[in-house]
This record gives C-alpha cells, sequence and structure tokens, in this order.
C-alpha cells in the first residue's frame, strides 16, 4: 500500500516539478486561524520527490525485514504510526500555513518517537526515545516562538502572507527570525551542537525506520532552513549565510570524526548523517553568502549542490541503512568488532552496501561525487568573486570539505573492510546468510538509482531549472553542462569540469588495463606458494585480524584533542613484563557534548525545577491561594486599564 | 397601591435584599457551627430567589420565576438537606480552627466587598441613568463580594465540607451577578448551572465522606501527604 502511494506520489512530484507551476489546494476548516493550506510548488514537490523514493525502497524492503518481528511485536501498530510518518511528512512539505505546519510537525514527532521506541523491551531504546522527544520539542519551541512573531507582524499564519509582508520587517526582527528558524529547525536537520538524539534514536530505531528518518525526517529541518531564507525573509544577511556556513563546516567534521571512532554499524552511520547534513549546510550557506553579495550564478551552483545533495544524500542512506538493517539481521549485532567476512555468506548485501559506501564517500562516478564536487565547485569560486575578509572563509571551507570527503573514505573502508572482509570475528557472523529477497530489490533499487543519478546528473540538471528559478530567479542547466551535454561544468570560466559518465569510462578502461598487466605479467612470473608467516603462531584467526578501533587508532591520535581519548592497560604476567599471562585494554572516548554542555544544562534545569517545586506544596489550601490572589489582582489590574 | 408597579420601588427593594445577602456572607465568614452555616446558606439562597421573583415581577421576565422557583427548591431546601445529613454521618459538628482568625476573617471579607465595590464601578456608567444600570450597579458589587467571600471561605477553612459551602455561596455570587445584569441568562443555561451545582454537590458529599473514612478526619491540610 505504502509503496503503491509512494509512487503516484512520486509521478505526481515529478510532473509538477516539471510543469513549473503552482497549486494551491484549500480545504475549509472550522478553526479560525488554521487554514487547511497545500501548497505544490517546487520546493514541496521535490523533497516529496525525494520522500516518495525512498520510501517506495524502503516499503519494498519492509515487507521482508518486518518479518523478523513478526510474532512477537504488534505490525499493525508499527504500519499504523509508519503511514502516520509519511502523512505528516507530507504534510509537512506542502503545508502552506503556519498551524497546519506546526500541527504536522508535531505529528510526524510523535510518530517518530513511537517508532523509535518500538523495541521498547530495552531501557536504551526507550532512553533514545525520551532523548529524540525532547530534543525536537525544544527546537519546536523555537519554532511555535518564531511563527508566532512572525504570524503578529506580518498579520497572518499563511504562507503567502509571510511572503508578502517580508520586506516590512526590519533588519532587527528578521535576525531575530531568523535565529530562532535556524535553532529549531536545526535541531531536527541534526545540526552540531543539538545533534544528540540522533546517534542515540537512529541505532534505537527498526533500520527501515532509522532510514527514513536519516534520509528524509532529517531533511524537514534543511527544508524549513530553505523555506525560511527564501520565502519568509529578506534576502538573508552576511551574517546569516556565515552562521549558516560554519554550523556546516562544524557538523560535517565532527560528524566524520565521530563516525570514524564508532565501532557501532549504525550509530556510525548516524554520526554520517550529522555529517552530510553538514556538507547540506555547508551548501546552502554558500549559496546565502553568495546571494547577499548579489553573486546569483555562484548562488545557484551552490544551491543545486545543496539541493542535489539532499536527494543523494536520502538514496544512499537509506541504501546504508537498510544493508546495515539486512546485517544486524542476518548476524544479531549492531557491533563492527562481532561482524566480519560477511561478503561470503551474503554478497549482494556486501554490494549493496559498498555501493552506498562509495557513493557516500563522494567517489565517482556514482551521486555523491557529483553533488560534493558541485558544492567544491561552488566554495572554489567563491574565493575569486567575493570581496575581502570573507573570501577566506571559501577555501578554507574547501579545503575542511575536502578534509570530511578522506575522512568519510576512511570511515567507510572500515565498515566495508571489518565488517564485511576477511574472517569472520564471531559465532554469529559465521552463521550469517542471504536476506529476504524484497529486502534485496529494495536496496538493489536505491544501488542502482546511485549509480543512476551519478552517471546520469548532467541529463538531470534541467529538473533543477524551476527550483532555482523559484529561489534565486536563475536558469541553472545551461551553463552548468558542456560539450553537448555530456559534461558539468561549474559554470564559471575559471572553475573545473567534469563528466562523470566519461569518468565511469575511464575507470573500466584503467581497470580493464590493470586487470590485462596483471594478467600478462602473472603468467610470465613464477607464481610460489607458501604459508604465510604467521609469527609462529598455528594458523590465522579472527583473533590474527585487524579491529575496527585499531583501524581508527592513528586518527584518534592525530585528534586526540578532540577526542579527548582515555585509555587503560593493565597487564599481569608472572615472570617477567615481557611474557604477560593476561592483558586488558580499555580505550573510551570523551562525548565532549554530553559532559561539556548538556549535562551542566541538565544540573541546571533540575536544580531550577526543584526550587520551582517549593511551591507545588500539595495543599489544597496553596493552590486555592494561588488562584485566589490572581484573580483579585487581574481583576484590579482590569479595573485600572 | 401604584408603587407595587414602580421600577424605582421594586429596585429599592431589591438593593435592600442584596445587601441583606452580602451581610449574611459577612457573617457565615465569622461562623463556626457547621450546621449554622448551612442554615445561613438556605437563607441567602431564600433571599436570592426573592431577589430573582422581584426582578421577573418588575421586569415582566416570567422565565425568571422558574429560576427563582428552581432556586428555591434546589439552593434553599434540597441542598442544605443533603448537607446536614452528610455532616450528620460524618459526626463533626464545628470547625475546630480556620486557618485565620475570626476577626481577621470579618475584616478580610470587609476588604473584599471593597474590592468588588470597585470593580463594579468601572462597569457602572453614570450617563446611562436608566434603571436598569442603577439596579445592575449596586447588584452587581454585591454579587462580585459573594463570590470573593466564598472563594475565601474555601481558602481560610479545613474541613472539605465548608469547602463545599465556599463553593455553594460563590456559585450564588454568580447567579447574582446572572440575574441582576441580563434579567436571567436563557432557559437552557439556567437549567445546566442548577443541574451542575446538585451533581457537584453529591460528588463533594462522596468525597468528603471518602476524604473522612480514610483519613479519619474532614481536614484537606491532610490530602497534602498525597503528594509524591
Amino acid at each position: 500500500m505504502a509503496s503503491l502511494g509512494a509512487l503516484l506520489e512520486g509521478i505526481a512530484s515529478l510532473a509538477v516539478i516539471l510543469d513549473a507551476r503552482e497549486t494551491f489546494i484549500a480545504i475549509p476548516s472550522g478553526l479560525a486561524l488554521v487554514q487547511y493550506t497545500f501548497r505544490l510548488d517546487p520546493i514541496a514537490c521535490y523533497f516529496n520527490l525525494a520522500l516518495a523514493v525512498v520510501t517506495l525502497a524502503i516499503s519494498i524492503y519492509s515487507f521482508g525485514y518486518l518479518d523478523g518481528f513478526a510474532p512477537q511485536k504488534p505490525l499493525g501498530v508499527f504500519c499504523f504510526f509508519y503511514a502516520l510518518l509519511l502523512i505528516s511528512l507530507t504534510v509537512v512539505f506542502t503545508a502552506a500555513n503556519a498551524l497546519l505546519f506546526l500541527i504536522a510537525w508535531e505529528m510526524m514527532a510523535v510518530a517518530a518517537y513511537f517508532l523509535v521506541s518500538f523495541d521498547h523491551e530495552k531501557t536504551e531504546n526507550r532512553r533514545a526515545g525520551l532523548l529524540f522527544l525532547v530534543m525536537s520539542h525544544v527546537g519546536t519551541g523555537a519554532l511555535i516562538l518564531a511563527f508566532l512573531l512572525l504570524g503578529t507582524w506580518a498579520g497572518g499564519f499563511d504562507f503567502a502572507t509571510f511572503h508578502l509582508a517580508r520586506h516590512s520587517l526590519t533588519p532587527l526582527r528578521q535576525g531575530t527570525l531568523f535565529l530562532l528558524f535556524f535553532f529549531g529547525f536545526g535541531v531536527k536537520a541534526g545540526m552540531v551542537p543539538v545533534h544528540i538524539w540522533l546517534p542515540a534514536a537512529h541505532p534505537a530505531a527498526p533500520s527501515n525506520v532509522s532510514a527514513l528518518m536519516s534520509a528524509i525526517v532529517i531533511k524537514t529541518g534543511i527544508y524549513g532552513i530553505i523555506r525560511v531564507s527564501f520565502d519568509f525573509l529578506e534576502t538573508p544577511p552576511l551574517w546569516a549565510g556565515l552562521l549558516v556556513l560554519f554550523a556546516g563546516i562544524a557538523s560535517a567534521i565532527l560528524g566524520v570524526l565521530y563516525a570514524l571512532i564508532e565501532p557501532d554499524l549504525k550509530r556510525m552511520l548516524a554520526y554520517s548523517t550529522i555529517e552530510n547534513a553538514g556538507i547540506i549546510l555547508m551548501a546552502l550557506g554558500a549559496t546565502l553568502v553568495f546571494q547577499s553579495y548579489g553573486r546569483p550564478m555562484l548562488a545557484g551552483v551552490a544551491l543545486i549542490a545543496c539541493l542535489f545533495h539532499i536527494f543523494n544524500h536520502a538514496v544512499f542512506k537509506a541504501l546504508l541503512f537498510l544493508s546495515a538493517g539486512a546485517v544486524v539481521h542476518a548476524t544479531g549485532t549492531r557491533n563492527m568488532e562481532r561482524m566480519g567476512g560477511l561478503i561470503r555468506p551474503m554478497p549482494l548485501t556486501a554490494l549493496c552496501f559498498l555501493i552506498g559506501a562509495i557513493a557516500i564517500s563522494g567517489l565517482p562516478p556514482l551521486n555523491g561525487f557529483v553533488s560534493e564536487w558541485l558544492a567544491y565547485q561552488a566554495l572554489l569560486g567563491g574565493f575569486g568573486s567575493t570581496p575581502s575578509l570573507t573570501r577566506m572563509v571559501f577555501p578554507v571551507a574547501g579545503s575542511l570539505l575536502a578534509l570530511t570527503g578522506a575522512l568519510a573514505a576512511a570511515c567507510f573502508v572500515r565498515a566495508f573492510g571489518i565488517g564485511f572482509l576477511a574472517l569472520p570475528r564471531s559465532s554469529q557472523a559465521t552463521q550469517a546468510h542471504e536476506v529476504h529477497v524484497s529486502m534485496l530489490a529494495g536496496m538493489g533499487f536505491l544501488a542502482a538509482l546511485c549509480a543512476g543519478l551519478g552517471l546520469g546528473a548532467n541529463l538531470l540538471l534541467p529538473i533543477f531549472d524551476p527550483l532555482t528559478v523559484a529561489l534565486l530567479g536563475v536558469q541553472m542547466s545551461g551553463n552548468l553542462t558542456m560539450a553537448g551535454g555530456i559534461a558539468l561544468s561549474s559554470g564559471s570560466p575559471r572553475g573545473g569540469t567534469v563528466a562523470p559518465a566519461a569518468l565511469a569510462g575511464l575507470l573500466v578502461l584503467l581497470s580493464l588495463l590493470a586487470g590485462v598487466l596483471l594478467a600478462t605479467w602473472w603468467r610470465r612470473g613464477r607464481r610460489v606458494q607458501g604459508p604465510t608467516w604467521d609469527c609462529g603462531l598455528p594458523g590465522l584467526t579472527e583473533y590474527n585480524e585487524y579491529t575496527a578501533t585499531a583501524f581508527s587508532k592513528p586518527l584518534r591520535m592525530i585528534f586526540a584533542v578532540l577526542y579527548q581519548p582515555r585509555r587503560e592497560i593493565l597487564a599481569e604476567f608472572e615472570v617477567s613484563a615481557y611474557y604477560p599471562t593476561s592483558v586488558r585494554f580499555e580505550t573510551e572516548v570523551d562525548p565532549a557534548f554530553e559532559t561539556h554542555l548538556y549535562s551542566p544544562l541538565k544540573d541546571w534545569i533540575i536544580a531550577r525545577a526543584n526550587w520551582l517545586r517549593t511551591m507545588q506544596t500539595g495543599s489544597i489550601h496553596a493552590y486555592l491561594a494561588y488562584i485566589f490572589v490572581t484573580l483579585i489582582l487581574l481583576l484590579l489590574f482590569g479595573v485600572r486599564s | 397601591m401604584s408603587f407595587i408597579h414602580d421600577p424605582e420601588f421594586g429596585n429599592r427593594i431589591i438593593t435592600l435584599m442584596a445587601a441583606l445577602v452580602l451581610v449574611l456572607q459577612i457573617a457565615t465568614a465569622g461562623q463556626r457551627w457547621l450546621i449554622s452555616t448551612i442554615r445561613l446558606f438556605a437563607l441567602q439562597s431564600f433571599l436570592l430567589a426573592s431577589i430573582a421573583g422581584i426582578i421577573a415581577y418588575f421586569n415582566q421576565a416570567s422565565h425568571l420565576y422558574v429560576a427563582a422557583l428552581l432556586t428555591l427548591i434546589l439552593k434553599a431546601w434540597l441542598l442544605p438537606l443533603l448537607l446536614e445529613r452528610l455532616v450528620e454521618k460524618v459526626g463533626i459538628r464545628q470547625e475546630i480552627e480556620p486557618l485565620i482568625n475570626v476577626p481577621l476573617s470579618i475584616l478580610i471579607s470587609g476588604c473584599l466587598t471593597l474590592v468588588g465595590y470597585v470593580v463594579a464601578e468601572s462597569f457602572y456608567h453614570p450617563e446611562e441613568t436608566s434603571v436598569r444600570a442603577a439596579l445592575g450597579h449596586n447588584t452587581l458589587a454585591v454579587a462580585i463580594s459573594l463570590f470573593l467571600i466564598g472563594f475565601f471561605t474555601m481558602l481560610n477553612r479545613r474541613k472539605a465540607v465548608t469547602q463545599v459551602l465556599g463553593l455553594l455561596f460563590l456559585e450564588n455570587g454568580l447567579f447574582l451577578a446572572a440575574i441582576s445584569l441580563t434579567y436571567g441568562m436563557p432557559m437552557v443555561v439556567e437549567l445546566g448551572i442548577f443541574f451542575d451545582v446538585l451533581v457537584a454537590v453529591m460528588v463533594l458529599g462522596i468525597l468528603v465522606f471518602r476524604i473522612s473514612e480514610t483519613f479519619d478526619s474532614m481536614d484537606v491540610s491532610k490530602l497534602r501527604k498525597l503528594r509524591g
């Protein structure tokens, strides 16, 4: 059912984008301020298209995946909240009234909460759900405040009213609103430092839900920021763009660094989601900066990078979460250190994970490469064409993006290498088996999409025309394609060009060449087979393998300032320290945001709450007295005025 | 006998009775005996019913007769009866000690009457010299005072029964405000309010009984033990 709906929605959204026409739907409501108005403009439809594509794959996947829960768990409940989440997501993207938007936003949070804590027998999962709900409400609080302020200043709660009233707002009010909206939506988008719910909630949820949340729910935050900065407010000032850019850089770097040392496969993917949200925010911030300098063409490149990466991330992160779900389903553990060698029992899942990993690392010729390449072009283009101090921001941002990309590649080499290659590290990994065919179909669809979006990127560019026209007023596709539509260019004379399809061809040619060379060299040479030197131990076992912790060790040492690792080595020996009988090694990374930001905040709130508690005596007389005094004061106040 | 039909005369009678109602109300603030408080309530309700009847007579608002009759039956007879039975069943006849002592309570009641007049003053527009406005002026002040003193009684007393009585006094204030300002609300609303009061007293009566059984006392201060 869900997949059928998704298919229809996808076709409808695509049709509307290509039409470049806005459609309004208004359903009369009984309430005064809430109007059920929906607007299908290009932006809304673009996000809905992503939702539809991902939902289609996830729903197919779920047929097989949910079978694993079948007897013990109430699947009807799951499907109810899943459908509720999908509906509220659609409404969030299409709502054209602030109150309707907030209702859908809350419905989304509640449905997601129930899905996250679906596996509620574990305390850890309940805590994760609660954390998600609390953080989500902190963000929603900021949003409600922002919408109420904007509604009061603009004189109405319709998005159209906001759009018309934006020129009458003073810069101070615009700035306040931007900060409130940015914070509120940033919580959902997984921006550092309000990201802490992500690494808790994503692993706790069933994998199809994590895929949906990481692919789409995160993007509602981005959608909100885009909607606010281009639709509700005037061209945001320079500081707003720089703020978004810096928040993006922080999220990208910290996200990938935490992902790199995480042994839990799904938590690692959650951190990687923070990283990608950071990349998207970087591109968005660059768009805003270019726009405030009046550089629509560069802004267009950055915006396309942002939007394209949103779609790409939705596709490959969903793919990765679904493959991770398949692995967890087959082995029963999320810990990478207990997997290993899974490529033999589950080759197709391994292939899907590999495709997702290549895409997310931004390697050609898949889709992640194209959007990150566009982001580089935009950032580097910014160096030559913005004045004085801000121009310095761009090369730094570009190089940090490059660092992020390299670290992400390392991170996924580690995930694939430790998880799928070498020998099984536990009995569960030995007994793993390939998953249900519907799960493979769901993953395969997304994997094919990764390749298609990468290779056919230049053909897809016209899709972005209505979007850039709507947001910036420029048409980009003509400038970005070269040589009869085969190659992508950055739209400026000094920028680079690239042809993903040609790159792919080159890659195939190169590997063929290497294969031929290797084959001839092998035939000529003499092949000697002997036992590997195994340190004097008989035969290699899983204990000789490189572990995930060991793999990330060099980086942990390099970034020790950020990680603040704690190590503890306990060796017991009888004769000499060189012959230990047992060695115990413990390492732990300081969760910086939890210990330095959230714990003090939590303590402070609890202390204030205790202080308030003295008011709650439990005595009826006290409560009556509160009401009585308030009543008399209000009466007297009413008389005076 | 022409003064029988003179609205001005009716107005004076109503003001006089409203003053009596207020005096009764202040008297309850100094009353310690439960039974006496209940009787004072019955008397006050009787006066209210009379006021409603007089307004109905002088203003030809016939549906107010129904309200008057209902007040008479329900508040002057049925509710006091129920409450007296409850008090006998629980077996406590005297309020031990109010939170604030009697002289001070009466003083506070006086101050609340002042507040009532101050508030009512803001609704009074001297340019509207009709009889109706003048009637509203005085009785509204009394009604607000009744409301506030009733609230204060709830605050001041420990016994659950007196709290119920405080609520009823408060409701009497609302009733007086309604009839003096609007000459009676629509019938449906009136009926709804009467039914509401009846049910409230029954439910609260059961609650009082349970409280006295559970805590061996009707002292609501002990309810604070319920706090987690």
